[in-house]
């Protein structure tokens, strides 16, 4: 039995020497996604998790900081030229990983490998971001136009992810070496290697045009598990992770390793109310629904304060924001009078889905609430997957609505929630099954047909009053992004999600 | 080859060719993978993608080019992956996931036997009793849980482990840990309760009787009889210790089959969990084989048909 105690000890002994917890490197910066993305060729998927590994290895023409403002990149200066051409000048002596000169054939080589001119089935599953870009002409080593089929208010929105690789390089190494093994672009950080399912390793590249980053190496871990990247922090075998829930702040906040960092984002949650169906298809019972839900109470009890109530679904953040239009108040009285006048004074029957499982309590209270003030609700709360995506955006089966969150793509521009969410033209996204608001269609059309910022302010404020009163959903609230960083580090999270890690900074 | 080998290897075609139905027909029935890669993409686009991906012809021509292409070790292009053929994916992931069986396996058994025997000879003393109330413990810990408390004490606690990984030897030691602390309590229970039924036949009395020492009757004597089930019992956990791979590579991190079968199932990628799926269950099958000709071996009266 010694010989057995002795040798358990000395295993124990050699396993805590080579822990790498305790290796840490201090030059090194290691952040944990759930996933990696297929690919590290930034055109060729869509996915969260790979945009911020993309954003810190490339540029594009265009950046925000921290304050969401729009910032030179790659491009140092813009305007537009008439409402469909706008013309960019370059930045110069921009230098690539592999030592290349950026140039104005490498911009317009990125855009057309992702449009693909005059070719029918477009590989980028991007495209949809920038096909309103027609033509990009180049005028002369530092100028391009781009020009757009019609007026296109987003454009510049879509462009601070638009990522400018080097042409000449794809063209020798191809597209299938540059998403794995030889990923060049002209970011703070280079390609080291990536190990499938582990890490992706990445170096500081000492000729980026804005000067070092901090941290020489910046390593991006992959731990599906929540529980496992919480343990990790705590020891420091990460320094950075990300959507740490409401129940998990108070545990990383007084941590003697980790602080938490949050900031409000875009993603913003709602029930969205089948309006061809009794009862939803009754102003009043959709009123009624509004006045049920105590947001406030969710936000404090469910959420740990971390969210903000909003009057309709657009984003305090984003472009078209009505303030003046305010938010229904908790009066469950008068969702019982509203009811009533409705036609339902013994309440009535509805069936409620959602797949957002991460947040099942708010589902949960939300039902419990409605079914307080007569608006019995029968709750389904479905697995992520294929099957709930047909049954909901195939079919449009989920009646009578269903409890979800939408995050613009991280598009600050009221268009990039209206549109999907109530716009019900038939490729659309989920209006098409749900929303009946007469003239809601037409101003949202008009909101995107035209660059007057003025003019589409106009149009959002009018569509934010109009849906305020049709309230075509029930209004919650934008959740927060919320990230737990080591102590050893000092980083703040962002409004639009972003891993902005250049300007992440050793704490001394 | 022996007309039993001959026999094994036709009841290997054909589990394999039932589990590769059964996977091809619950993955078609569970969706769209084109509506799940574009899912805001005009319906003429996805016609497109189809077509090119051959989603478009009938089921049973579908399944006919796959076990066509599976006969050439054709598994096809992954969707997710870009452009990366399904079995490199499998395979590049599979040693790592075999040898965590593997070890895990090993591990479990060098704890089972000794202690399993041990509290079988000493049935009813303290030994024993720690021994079945460890068994208890053991099987009612779901994987996931054991993992997660190995981490907080070993990872989080003490800090003697890492946390999660695969780049180590260090690392290597809590996921093997979790697996066997799944199995381990199975195969003691097996090892205690056919010891205690050979340990009391007459030739064991028999052989003690003849002076032949304590351990001799234990190790070779009784142990070779109460082999059996035990082997039996392995072979059939080797296939549950693959399936709770799954869960222990995705605790802690490790990049196994598992979690790329289970990613690939979330995001409909057709070939990936077919090349998956068909590979472990030939590992299954082919070590259900063993079993059968280990049997042959242990006791030569067994007579297989």
């Amino acid at each position: 039995m010694k010989r057995w105690c002795a040798l358990a000890l000395g295993v124990l002994a050699l396993a805590g020497a080579a822990s790498p917890a305790a290796a840490q490197a201090k030059d090194a910066l290691v952040v944990a996604l759930v996933s990696h993305a297929p690919t590290l060729d930034p055109h060729m998927h869509f996915e969260r998790v790979g945009i911020l590994v993309n954003i810190n290895m490339f540029d594009s023409l265009l950046h925000k900081n921290r304050k969401l403002e729009y910032e030179p990149s790659l491009a140092t200066s813009w305007k537009t030229l008439n409402d469909t051409t706008w013309e960019f000048k370059l930045r110069k002596g921009v230098k690539f990983h592999n030592g290349d000169l950026m140039t104005a054939e490498d911009v317009k080589f990125s855009f057309d490998r992702v449009l693909e001119p005059g070719k029918e089935k477009k590989k980028s599953p991007q495209y949809g971001n920038i096909r309103a870009i027609k033509e990009v002409r180049i005028v002369d080593a530092d100028t391009i136009h781009l020009v757009t089929d019609k007026p296109f208010p987003l454009l510049l929105e879509r462009l601070v992810f638009f990522p400018i690789v080097p042409k000449k390089h794809i063209e020798k190494v191809g597209d299938e070496a540059f998403g794995t093994t030889a990923t060049v672009g002209t970011g703070p950080w280079k390609f080291v290697e990536w190990k499938r399912d582990q890490h992706i390793r990445l170096e500081a590249f000492d000729g980026h045009w804005r000067g070092k980053p901090a941290f020489k190496n910046l390593i991006i871990r992959n731990i599906p598990e929540v529980a496992t990247q919480i343990a990790e922090i705590k020891t420091g075998g990460v320094d950075l992770i990300r959507n740490v829930s409401a129940d998990l702040v108070p545990e990383l906040k007084s941590h003697a390793q980790t602080y938490v960092s949050s900031a409000p984002i875009l993603r913003v949650h709602y029930v969205e109310l089948d309006m061809r169906e009794a009862p939803f298809d009754k102003k009043a019972v959709r009123q009624a629904a509004n006045y049920a839900v105590d947001k406030q109470a969710i936000i404090q009890k469910l959420m740990g304060g971390l969210g903000q109530q909003v009057a309709t679904v657009v984003q305090p953040p984003t472009f078209g924001f009505e303030p003046e239009v305010k938010p229904f108040p908790y009066d469950p009285k008068k969702a019982r009078e509203l009811l009533a006048q409705a036609g339902y004074p013994n309440g009535v029957d509805i069936t409620l889905h959602s797949a957002f499982v991460e947040f099942r309590p708010i589902f949960e209270a939300i039902t419990q609430m409605l079914t307080e003030v007569g608006i019995r609700v029968n709750a389904r709360m479905w697995d992520p997957g294929p099957a709930w995506n047909k049954f909901l955006q195939a079919e449009g089966k989920a009646t009578n609505g269903y409890y979800g969150s939408w995050g613009n793509y991280s598009v600050f521009d009221a268009d990039a929630v209206l549109h999907p969410l109530y716009h019900t033209e038939p490729g659309g996204w989920i209006g098409k099954w749900y929303t009946r608001v007469e003239g809601l269609d037409k101003l949202i059309d008009e909101g995107r047909s035209t660059l007057n910022q003025a003019q589409r302010k106009r149009t959002y404020s009018q569509i934010q009053k109009l849906i305020r009163e049709e309230t075509p959903g029930i209004f919650l609230f934008t959740q927060y992004d919320t990230l737990a960083i080591s102590k050893r580090v000092d980083y703040a999270a962002r409004g639009d999600e972003w891993l902005w890690l250049f300007d992440a900074k050793p704490k001394r | 080859m022996s007309p039993f080998l001959v026999r094994r290897l036709v009841r290997l075609v054909v589990v394999v060719l039932g589990v590769s139905l059964v996977t091809f027909a619950i993955l078609h029935a569970s969706g769209d993978p084109v509506s799940l890669m574009m899912p805001e993409a005009p319906e003429a686009d996805r016609a497109v993608l189809r077509q090119a991906l051959g989603l478009h012809d009938p089921l049973p021509v579908q399944f006919a080019r796959f076990v066509g292409n599976t006969v050439t070790g054709n598994f096809g292009k992954s969707f997710f992956h870009h452009g990366q053929s399904a079995s490199a994916l499998v395979l590049e992931r599979m040693p790592t996931t075999l040898l965590l069986t593997v070890l895990s396996m090993t591990l479990a058994l060098m704890v089972a036997l000794p202690v399993g025997i041990y509290s079988a000879v000493r049935r009813g003393r303290t030994v024993d009793q720690l021994a079945t109330g460890t068994v208890f413990l053991g099987q009612s810990m779901p994987v996931f849980w054991t993992g997660i408390m190995l981490i907080l004490l070993f990872g989080v606690q003490w800090r003697v482990l890492p946390v999660s990984g695969w780049d180590s030897w260090a690392a290597v030691l809590l996921p093997t840990a979790t697996l066997s602390t799944f199995t381990a309590p199975l195969l003691l229970r097996i090892v205690r309760s056919s010891m205690l039924e050979v340990i009391g036949l007459d030739y064991v009395r028999t052989a003690r009787a003849k002076g032949v020492s304590e351990s001799l009757v234990i190790w070779r004597h009784a142990l070779k009889n109460a082999a059996l089930p035990l082997v039996t019992v392995t072979g059939l956990q080797f296939g549950l210790l693959l399936g709770g791979a799954v869960i222990t590579e995705t605790v802690f991190a490790i990049p196994g089959v598992g979690r790329l079968i289970v990613g690939a199932i979330r995001q409909l990628d057709f070939p990936v969990v077919q090349a998956g799926v068909f590979m472990l269950a030939m590992i299954v099958v082919s070590v259900n084989v063993m079993v059968d000709v280990l049997y042959l071996y242990l006791n030569p009266q067994i007579r297989i048909r």
